[in-house]
């Protein structure tokens, strides 16, 4: 573990890295502001406090020095050189990243001193550098192509090439996903920095010194971690690149959208880069409050899986019973008359993983109006209590940036590193820097970072609530000022969910209510997609099983494809109506199937696990007859003979806005209450509870492919070979 | 008679009588948008369209064809058949009959394989003509049956 190292090394170096954490000041721990420093920027004065590096004070002032090695987010390394910068009565140049501001210094980032400096260093850095930058996948995303533009000589210096040769080394082989060249490498060990600070997988390092010195893994190994992607965007130089998109196009020939990630409950924001109608990448875009900047595998790379096995045209079964590809016309007929003819206590609607808000809200309503109540979602959540009533008992009530905050970590029979990545990378990053404890209820995972086993059991919960547990953790929360519980919405599938969640709730607000912060809040409930929260905004009703074994004569699949809704769990002469993008489990039991959009297709709502609204934009057009989700269902109701009242996509807002105005408040997260109420509630479902607490997700192979569109992805599958092939190697 | 303009209101009454009486008249005005006066029919192609002729009108207006009442409203300028373009388009005053080449060719032995019979535009209908793609598709579509493989469960501990 890095703890203590790492530690040290932030008290030597770099307060700056504490920085943001610090500035998320709560109410008791204003400390005292110490005395700022002038220093002088090319003469022009600016005011930081002690300690602070000269590279971010000239950032103050908007001078960029440039950089290699150094990464806000990563630890100061100062080994790239190339921000040296001349400072006034220093006999040498200094690195600006790692120098400390000093009273009344005076920098001068554009001297003669400081060009010489930089263009040696460049000068030095090329040297080792092949000059293959036209078959490199980097080309014009290169820091050092920008760079040695900007700084580097312009003429070379470099004879050996016919005696020595240029310096090179050997491809490391780390996986399906990351493709080394390693012969480009500055040695600037952002990757190390990252896989061992960031993704907790301490296997990247260097292995030599001076000429021969080469960063990789020392014996042939995977990059085991679902965080790995992240390196080739912090890689200055082309050494790593991205497997799947390598050499499929150039950066100034792509068209970047701003869109949202679904396939995991955080809702991270993503660049799309399309080319030709077709997504060639998906990269992150910073977003403090959710992902900063970084971005899970399967949200960066699932994105082949959007152009396999799709839905491209309606089907309906014909008498032989296949489906065949027929026109809208006749599909929307069929599924309209089989609407129509149905009693409306036999209708079903079912919401799968990947549903947008529009749609969910265009369901329900369409479904409402033919007379029916069951709108339901594949995802359970116990409905005894509050239920879904209140807001705050089914969202990340403390919100993804403040667990970095906190200083207790409970998680309850969720394996965060795998539900939400991302979210585990903050709580790592709490543990490493801010001396956070983490505990877990559950099977024994690996979360990156050391943690108390408490057990598995799920009475451990009910002890720690009713604070009759002998268990140590349970003086920990109690001591600590702000504690965190997250309870995975998996367990609550199970018949003793309703009591689990019961006692959840009352440990967190037992918590909560001895804080003296009165705004921080304890209870977390992470749900596992996209999706949920949204539909129980809407309204729907969780888990299908009630609904199930009432038989119905229709059922509405809207993009269900999780496997809880079989043929062998509805009556023989069932019609099952499947809408969506991808030939998967709901589509393959389907009377007749709707082509929908996927969600770099559609400008659509997506609530995350903390319940903020975002919306994805419009990056290719859904391929073939395949259209927009919510106006299948407007065309649908309007052939159904229930027409919905809305037609544009500003009306469907309007609606959705009716319904919650959290909904369409994009990008913020509104305040969460009544906890005492909820808590009152459940009360009377604190029943003995007895059963084990099990995850889904235990390994990483298990990750990979978790929801329709990366079960379509050969990327993903192949992470899943590589991943059990390294199981089995020695290393 | 020149003040009440008789002579237009006489001229009307023989270009009605010769188009076929008022009724063909209004059904002709529908279709070709004019009636002509005194038209002398000069040949006929092998789709059926008439061809008329009436120096008495400007040129470019002296030489018309009817098309063939079988298309009714669908007709277009590619039916007319390659004989007659180059009378109707004043590109010659000889007609069809009377150039050998033309008429070799329309109806001689010299006849040549290889010469396809006219065909006119068929943009827009079923039969008109779409090359076939040579991109590889990048959408790969559901074939109705199969079901994506689901990562098997972990039996590893």
């Amino acid at each position: 573990m890095l703890r203590q190292p790492l530690t040290r090394a932030l008290a030597l170096s770099s307060p700056s890295r504490v920085a943001p954490l610090a500035a998320r000041r709560f109410a008791d721990q204003v400390q005292a502001q110490p005395d700022k420093v002038e220093v002088f920027i090319d003469d022009k004065p600016v005011y930081v406090p002690p300690g602070t590096t000269v590279l971010q004070a000239a950032a103050e002032v908007g001078v960029e020095i440039p950089r290699f090695c150094y990464h806000e987010r990563l630890a100061v390394a100062g080994n790239c050189r190339m921000c040296l910068v001349e400072v006034e009565k220093s006999p040498k140049p200094v690195a600006a990243c790692a120098m400390p501001v000093m009273k009344g210094m005076r920098v001068k980032t554009n001297s003669d001193l400081t060009r010489k400096a930089r263009e040696g260093v460049m000068e030095f850095l090329l040297v080792n550098h092949p000059l293959d930058c036209p078959i490199c996948d980097q080309g014009g995303e290169c820091d050092l192509q920008d760079q040695s533009m900007a700084f580097g000589s312009d003429r070379s210096r470099f004879t050996d090439i016919h005696f020595s040769g240029k310096r090179a080394v050997e491809d490391k082989d780390v996986g399906p996903l990351i493709k080394t060249i390693m012969t480009r490498c500055i040695h600037c060990t952002r990757c190390i920095r990252f896989a061992s600070e960031v993704a907790g997988i301490d296997d990247l390092g260097t292995t030599g010194r001076g000429t021969d010195m080469q960063v990789g893994t020392y014996v042939e190994k995977m990059f085991l971690s679902e965080l790995s992607g992240n390196v080739i965007d912090l890689c200055p130089v082309g050494a790593l690149t991205s497997k799947p998109y390598s050499f499929a196009a150039r950066p100034w020939e792509t068209r970047r959208i701003d869109s949202v990630d679904v396939l995991d409950p955080l809702g991270s924001n993503i660049v799309v880069a399309t080319r030709t109608n077709e997504v060639l990448r998906i990269l992150p875009r910073t977003n403090e409050e959710i992902n900063e900047e970084w971005l899970s595998d399967k949200s960066r790379f699932a994105c082949d899986g959007l152009k396999r096995q799709r839905l491209v045209t309606p089907m309906v079964k014909d008498s032989r019973g296949n489906l065949t590809p027929v026109e809208w016309e006749d599909a929307i007929v069929a599924a309209a008359r089989a609407l129509r003819d149905c009693p409306s206590d036999k209708l079903l609607a079912v919401a799968g993983d990947l549903a947008d808000a529009e749609s969910l809200v265009a369901l329900k309503d369409f479904v409402n109006r033919l007379g029916s109540e069951n709108t339901c979602t594949e995802q359970f959540f116990p409905a005894e209590g509050s239920g879904t009533d209140l807001r705050s008992s089914y969202l990340l009530n403390t919100k993804i940036a403040n667990v970095e905050g906190a200083d207790f970590v409970l998680l309850i029979g969720t394996n965060v590193r795998f539900e939400a990545p991302l979210l585990n990378a903050r709580i790592r990053k709490a543990f490493i820097h801010k001396e956070t404890d983490v505990a877990l209820i559950g099977p024994k995972v690996d979360l990156t970072y050391d943690y108390t086993h408490v057990g598995d059991s799920a009475s451990l919960v009910k002890d720690l609530a009713t604070g009759t547990s002998s268990n140590e953790i349970l003086k920990r929360l109690e001591s600590a000022k702000r504690p965190v519980v997250i309870l995975g919405a998996d367990q609550l599938k199970t018949e003793e969910g309703a009591a689990l969640l019961a006692y959840t709730q009352e440990l967190a607000l037992r918590l909560q209510d001895n804080l003296q912060d009165k705004e921080w809040k304890v209870l977390n409930v992470l749900q596992r997609t996209a999706s949920q929260v949204a539909a129980l905004d809407i309204g729907y009703r969780p888990g299908v099983g009630a609904a199930l074994a009432a038989g119905p004569r229709v059922v509405y699949l809207l993009g269900a494809d999780s496997g809880i809704v079989t043929r062998e769990a509805l009556p023989k002469d069932a019609v099952v109506i499947y809408q969506g993008h991808h030939g998967d489990a709901g589509a393959s039991i389907a009377d007749i199937v709707l082509p929908g959009a996927a969600y770099t297709e559609k400008r659509a709502t997506y609530v995350n696990a903390e319940g903020r609204a975002q919306q994805t934009l419009v990056a290719v057009t859904p391929p073939g007859l395949a259209r927009e989700d919510w106006k299948i269902i407007r065309a649908l109701s309007e052939v159904a003979g229930a027409g919905l009242p809305y037609d544009t996509l500003d009306e469907v807002r309007e609606r959705l806005n009716q319904v919650s105005p959290a909904l369409v408040a994009y990008g913020d997260v509104q305040p969460n209450n009544y906890f005492a109420q909820a808590r009152a509630l459940a009360k009377s479902l604190q029943k003995p509870v007895s059963g084990k607490l099990d995850v889904q997700l235990k390994q990483l192979e298990d990750y990979f492919m978790t929801d329709a569109i990366s079960r379509a992805s050969p990327t993903m599958a192949k992470c899943v070979q590589a991943v059990l092939k390294q199981k089995t190697a020695p290393y | 008679m020149s003040l009440l303009a008789l002579d237009k209101w006489a001229k009307l009454v023989t270009i009605i009588s010769q188009n076929g009486g008022i009724f063909k008249s209004i059904y002709k005005l529908w279709r070709f948008d004019t009636l002509k006066w005194n038209g002398k029919l000069v040949g006929t192609d092998s789709l059926g369209n008439k061809y008329y002729e009436n120096p008495y009108y400007m040129l470019g207006r002296s030489r018309w064809v009817e098309y063939n009442d079988y298309v009714r409203w669908d007709y277009d300028a590619t039916q007319i058949t390659p004989e007659w373009y180059g009378w109707l388009h004043y590109k010659t005053d000889r007609l069809p009959h009377e150039d050998p080449a033309k008429y070799c060719i329309s109806c001689c032995a010299w006849y040549q394989k290889w010469m396809l019979p006219p065909e006119e535009n068929l943009s827009g209908t079923e039969l008109a003509y779409y090359p076939y793609s040579t991109v590889r598709q990048h959408i790969q579509v559901w074939d109705g049956k199969s079901v994506c493989s689901r990562p098997t469960p972990c039996v590893c501990k």
